[in-house]
Parts: structure tokens; C-alpha cells; sequence
């Protein structure tokens, strides 16, 4: 039985197994880059290696392009005259990343040091911001409240020695009256011993007057707004004749339709110069 | 000055809830004082012309 043998051998053919038309050798497959053996292969040229007749790289040398082999030899004038020389060298410093900045001049010597600075700098400008923001608001509330001059007018200033005890004064403040009773010893004892808590609007004597013998209330009825008579009604107080409320000796509502005590004002007693400012 | 900014920042930043009201209160302390301040600079820069000041030219005491 016949066998077939499969066997590679090395078959070395010319390079040049076929012509171009124009006469050119074709030779695809040289290499030109292949060495000799290391041993002297019996052919009588010396020591391996580079042979010692080959011009160097810079000077020509052969290279095989597309369209064939081609030879080329450069030719260099000599350099005569001056050699300058270049003093400032362009090698590179070798670094791990090339293209990035050697930053590290600027880098923290403790980072703890900059941490508290970067939040102290926060910590600053909030504490700015949060005082500017308080201070627009605060600014613009108080545009909103009563100017200096319109506060002036709207307060009242009157000598309280001018009134004698048991006497009424009525004055004019914000457009409204005001009534001051110079109370006397009986009329505070009166107010004071009523039972207050079972009255329609309880208040105490003590809660609306901040003297005892200075009375001080707005004179307008809580019913309706007429102004109540001085020193009538049946309780010994005020009397308004619209609709017949009743108040008593410390203003409070005890008979007739008003619902509320006669609201007391703000007001300050200054003892020093025995004076009375309202409002 | 590590030891200070650390004890700063373990001191004061570390927690937001410590923070904010830091900043707060620092605010309303700084807005007193800055008004303090700046009251006091005004006085200084007109003194002998507010009305304060000359009071006592116009008004006698009885």
C-alpha cells in the first residue's frame, strides 16, 4: 500500500523567479533586513557580524519600494568653519507622566492646615452672608413701621398735677379721646373689691391701671364707638348714651350691649416729673 | 498651627448641626459688634457736632 510522506523542506529558489515587462527582476519576498549566520559558514569572509565594507545607515544604502530595488547614496558637504556649540540641552527629563506639570511646588505641606483654612474661609463668608441677609431684612422691615416724626406726634405728653383727685380729663390722642380719672381713695377700693372674675370681659383693676389712682382708658364705647358720659351710669363710672352701656369706676363693661371693657392704652407714668405720656 | 486648625476643624466643622448654628450665632455677635463699632467711629468722626453733643449748650436743666 502506497503511502504518501508529507515532508517540509527548506527549498531555497531564486528570488527573482519572474520579470516585469520593462525588464525589472521582480523579488518580493527579500528580506533585507536578514543576517548571516553566527558561524563563518565555510564560504571564507571572516568574522560574522556587520560587515566592515557596508556603508552606514545615513549614508545611502539599498531599500526595495514598489517599484523595484532602488540605491541610494547621500551625499553631505563637509562641515568646515566654526563647530558652535548648543549649551542649552534639549533631552528631556525623564518623568512618569510626561505631559503633566511637576506640581508638586505647590502641593500642601499638611493638609490639615488647609483643610481648617479652606473652612474657616466658608465658615467666614456664611457668617457674612447670614449678617448682610439679616440686615436686609431687619432694614426692610423698618421701612414698614411708623417713621420718627409720625411716632412723635402720636404720642401725648400732659402734667398730671393739673388734674385734681376725682376729676376727669379727656384728651385727644390719635384722633380718639383718651380719659385720665384722678381716682379717689373710695373709687380704688370700690374697683378693686368688685368680684371681677364673674363680670363679662374679666379683668382685674390691678392688670389695667399701672398706678392705682391713675385711670387710663380710650374713650370709646366697645359697642358701637360713641363716646361714654364721665361720672354716670349705675355704677359709678361711665355711661354711654348711645345704646346704655354701663362701665364701671375702673372702665369695665357691666351693663348694657358693649361686649368688651374700655381698652386701656399704652402709656407711661414718669413719677420724677409727674408726667403722663400715652402712646 | 496643625494642632489649631485640627482642633478647629474637629471642634467646630466636623458636624454640620455644630456648624450652622456657629455661623448663626456668629453672625448675630458680628452684626452687634459691627454696629457697635461702627456707632462708635461715627461719634468719633463728628464729635462736638451731634445733637448729643451740644445739648447742653440750649437746654438748661430747671
Amino acid at each position: 500500500m502506497a503511502t504518501v510522506h508529507l515532508s517540509k523542506k527548506a527549498v531555497t529558489i531564486p528570488t527573482t523567479v519572474r520579470t516585469l515587462s520593462s525588464g525589472v527582476p521582480v523579488a518580493p519576498l527579500v528580506n533585507l533586513a536578514a543576517r548571516g549566520g553566527h558561524d563563518a559558514h565555510g564560504h571564507g569572509h571572516g568574522a560574522s557580524g556587520p560587515r566592515s565594507d557596508t556603508p552606514a545607515r545615513w549614508a545611502g544604502g539599498v531599500s526595495r519600494t514598489s517599484s523595484g530595488f532602488v540605491s541610494k547614496t547621500f551625499q553631505y558637504s563637509p562641515v568646515t568653519g566654526i563647530h558652535q556649540k548648543s549649551l542649552m540641552h534639549t533631552s528631556a527629563v525623564v518623568r512618569d507622566a510626561p505631559q503633566v506639570p511637576d506640581f508638586s511646588k505647590y502641593e500642601a505641606k499638611d493638609p490639615s492646615t488647609n483643610r481648617g483654612l479652606a473652612y474657616l474661609m466658608i465658615g467666614s463668608l456664611g457668617l457674612l452672608s447670614a449678617s448682610a441677609a439679616k440686615s436686609t431684612v431687619t432694614e426692610f422691615l423698618a421701612t414698614m413701621s411708623a417713621s420718627a416724626d409720625v411716632l412723635a406726634m402720636a404720642k401725648v405728653e400732659l402734667e398730671l398735677s393739673s388734674i385734681p383727685e376725682g376729676k376727669n380729663v379727656i384728651i385727644k390722642w390719635r384722633g380718639k379721646p383718651v380719659f385720665i380719672r384722678h381716682r379717689t381713695q373710695s373709687e380704688i377700693e370700690e374697683a378693686r373689691s368688685t368680684d371681677w372674675k364673674s363680670l363679662r370681659d374679666p379683668e382685674s383693676d390691678e392688670a389695667r391701671t399701672k398706678k392705682p389712682e391713675w385711670l387710663v382708658m380710650l374713650g370709646v364705647c366697645t359697642h358701637l364707638g360713641c363716646v361714654p358720659i364721665g361720672e354716670a351710669g349705675d355704677y359709678g363710672g361711665w355711661f354711654c348714651p348711645c345704646h346704655g352701656s354701663h362701665y364701671d369706676i375702673s372702665g369695665r363693661i357691666r351693663k348694657g350691649p358693649a361686649p368688651l371693657n374700655l381698652e386701656v392704652p399704652q402709656y407711661d407714668i414718669n413719677e420724677v416729673d409727674n408726667k403722663m405720656v400715652i402712646g | 498651627m496643625s494642632a489649631l486648625a485640627s482642633t478647629f476643624y474637629n471642634a467646630l466643622v466636623k458636624r454640620n448641626s455644630v456648624f450652622v448654628p456657629v455661623i448663626f450665632t456668629g453672625a448675630f455677635a458680628f452684626s452687634v459688634g459691627f454696629d457697635i463699632g461702627i456707632t462708635k467711629l461715627w461719634d468719633a468722626r463728628n464729635q462736638g457736632k451731634q445733637w448729643k453733643d451740644i445739648r447742653a449748650k440750649y437746654i438748661e436743666e430747671e
